[in-house]
């Protein structure tokens, strides 16, 4: 027995011994650390596949620096701060990475922010978008939209097209992405002036929303705005029309609502829904389809907004390192607020706060039939 | 310091921390398993160590020597108040309601959004909990359950674990050691759950649920309860296990998950299956 695990000790010790990879003198390595097993891990490897594409294109096309490869070393966070800290500071003590891309969640950047800004390692997440991630530090930025950009817009096209005055307003209030999404929900409504009629809450892992959507329908509204990952969104669509809530009170979404996902549970009962996105796969500018199409071709399915976040934060890395002349952090933290990119996202900087400077990328989708299309 | 040294320090830093947390865990665990009894509220203890620490650092701006017997204060003070009329319960019947015990304070958490923050927790805890004050504590508390141990005290809790009618028959008050147990056991959870609060900088309602109790337990149940050492090394074991095994990349999870069900297969009463020696 104890032999046996003996022997298994050793296996796994060459195995890791021989995984080590060999990093020539002649490459720029950076980190990223995402969520690449556990239930969220969909979000980490889309993230993977745009940042690997991204960096292909780079290599293929000259790499950076004047000819040096450009390498990435992907850790897993399994979605779990503790863990997430853990592959950061591997990152930084071991690979010694000047730059490292996520991670995945903003709980897990909240955790691993203080730890690599305290180490002077620029650190950019791609797909955190609640408030309070890029004050950490000097050395935090974030290429994803944060939510109290695009929601405005949104609200702004529901209030100008549609002539939305009165909304009732929904959030699960025990998930920290969904209470940062309502907050900028709220900010915004007041912001537009639209009457607030009432604020329901309910928990991410609900099924039943009938009481607050019978209170909701009671009191006429315009919109309901909706703030909550895809499921239980999913789950008040579906109880909103079984209620008899009319198809002109129309539901607008936050990031949780933008995901494919909403259209194949909820159906026609989608129907009409708004939400503002950063970035969609029809979008028709030429960088942007080539990008779908190269994407589909090499990886076999359709991309979604975090990998085309992700493949603009690689091409925006790569440029920064070039502009800094070295792959030194603090030069290319210099850089990265130098930014002036054009990407699948459309065009980017980064504003003195080191978030996106403009939600000028942003379209306003709705939903039919299932599908998303640019709402016009 | 040597470079390379620095540079391994600061990469194992919240490794070496997440096993000296998890080893007080684990002995809070042993604690209320010393006595025959399963308990899953270590987790909320934790939690309520947790909330209680980082609020006393973050709004009062008190010092760490004040907080940390203040955070182990706090989850005493409820173990003396649910104590009464749970302990009346046993087996699985105490492990429900100990984990609706979590449940009512994660809801707590949430809505109590000006204090607690909500869903969105609290960050920018200072980080002033450092590893020799952790392993200090460990040692500290390690030192205690031995002597304890081995003491009268030990003796009669290792008889009501093996039988508790019996126990009581021999005179043993069974339940005043059952709440000193539990009360110990939520003292050394609330410590741990502050000084984990003060390493990583955030924490959050959802991190003290059903989940995280069912991970204190499997410290003990892998490493063994007959010694206090014992769950310690199961902590450490699972603990450093997920780090240890990330060259394997995308393989890790599943050799993490094979290594723990073939110690729980081989080795039924846990890693360490010794008994403490009666003192002379």
């Amino acid at each position: 027995m104890y032999r046996s695990l003996r022997a298994a000790a050793l296996a796994l010790g060459i195995a890791s011994a021989a995984t080590v990879p060999a990093l020539a003198q002649d490459t720029v390595t950076v980190g990223a650390v995402e969520i690449l097993s556990g239930p969220a891990s969909g979000y980490g490897i889309a993230i993977k596949s745009g940042l690997e594409m991204a960096m292909d294109e780079i290599n293929a096309a000259g790499g950076v620096l004047g000819g040096k490869n450009l390498a990435l070393i992907v850790e897993d966070s399994a979605g779990n701060k503790d863990q997430a800290v853990n592959a950061a500071r591997k990152l930084i003590g071991r690979d010694k990475v000047p730059l490292i891309i996520g991670p995945t969640l903003s709980n897990e950047m909240f955790a691993v922010g203080p730890v690599s800004n305290g180490r002077k390692i620029v650190t950019i997440g791609t797909s955190t978008t609640a408030a309070g991630i890029t004050a950490m530090g000097d050395y935090i930025f974030r290429t994803a939209l944060p939510e109290a950009d695009v929601i405005p817009v949104t609200f702004k096209t529901a209030k100008e097209k549609l002539g939305v005055k009165t909304i009732a307003m929904m959030y699960a209030n025990d998930d920290a992405f969904a209470k940062s999404g309502f907050d900028s929900m709220k900010a915004a409504a007041e912001e537009l002036g639209f009457e607030i009629a009432t604020i329901e809450t309910f928990g991410s892992k609900d099924s039943d929303f009938s009481a607050q959507l019978t209170k909701i329908k009671s009191l006429n509204v315009d919109a309901i705005a909706v703030s909550a990952l895809v499921e239980p969104v999913a789950g008040i669509l579906l109880q909103a029309r079984q209620l008899g809530l009319p198809e002109t009170v129309r539901f607008i979404g936050g990031n949780g609502s933008n995901s494919p996902r909403l259209g194949e549970i909820a159906g026609e009962a989608a129907n009409g829904l708004l939400v503002g996105s950063p970035w969609f796969i029809a979008k028709k500018d030429e960088l942007n389809q080539k990008f779908v199409t190269d994407f589909q071709a090499r990886y076999n399915k359709a991309p979604d907004q975090f990998a085309a976040q992700a493949y603009d934060t690689m091409k925006i890395v790569a440029e920064a390192i070039d502009r800094a002349g070295s792959a030194e952090s603090d030069k290319i933290r210099e850089a990265l607020l130098a930014t002036d990119h054009t990407g699948v996202m459309g065009p980017f900087k980064f504003t003195e706060g080191r978030d996106p400077a403009s939600a000028e990328g942003v379209v306003v989708l709705t939903m039919q039939g299932g599908k998303f299309e640019i709402f016009e | 310091m040597a470079e390379w040294l620095d540079d391994f320090f600061f990469t194992y830093e919240t490794l070496i921390h997440g096993i000296g947390v998890h080893g007080l865990l684990a002995l809070s665990m042993y604690c209320v398993m010393a006595v025959g009894q399963l308990s899953l509220g270590q987790a909320a203890f934790m939690g309520l160590g947790a909330y209680t620490g980082a609020l006393l650092t973050l709004k009062l701006g008190l010092p760490f020597y004040v907080v940390l017997p203040a955070s182990a204060f706090v989850p005493a003070l409820i173990a003396l108040l649910i104590g009464g009329p749970t302990l009346r319960l046993s087996g699985v019947y105490l492990a429900i309601s100990t984990v609706g015990l979590g449940e009512v304070l994660r809801v707590i958490y949430i809505n109590f959004e000006s204090l607690t923050g909500g869903a969105l927790g609290l960050s920018g805890i200072p980080m002033k909990a450092s590893v020799s004050l952790i392993y200090a504590l460990l040692l500290i508390a390690l030192i205690m359950f031995w002597a304890v141990g081995r003491s009268r005290i030990g003796r009669a809790m290792e008889a009501m674990r093996e039988d508790e009618v019996a126990a009581g028959v021999m005179g043993i008050n069974v339940p005043v050691y059952k709440l000193g147990a539990l009360i110990v056991s939520a003292m050394l959870a609330g410590i741990a759950g502050c000084l984990a609060a003060h390493s990583s900088s955030f924490i959050g309602p959802n991190e003290y649920g059903f989940e995280t109790a069912v991970t204190i337990l499997s410290f003990a149940l892998l490493g063994g309860i007959g010694t206090p050492l014992a769950p310690v090394l199961g902590a450490l074991v699972l603990t450093a296990l997920p780090e240890v095994l990330r060259p394997l990349a995308d393989f890790r999870l599943v050799i993490n998950g094979m290594i723990i069900v073939v110690a729980i297969l081989f080795l039924p009463r846990g890693v360490l299956p010794l008994r403490l020696r009666r003192s002379a």
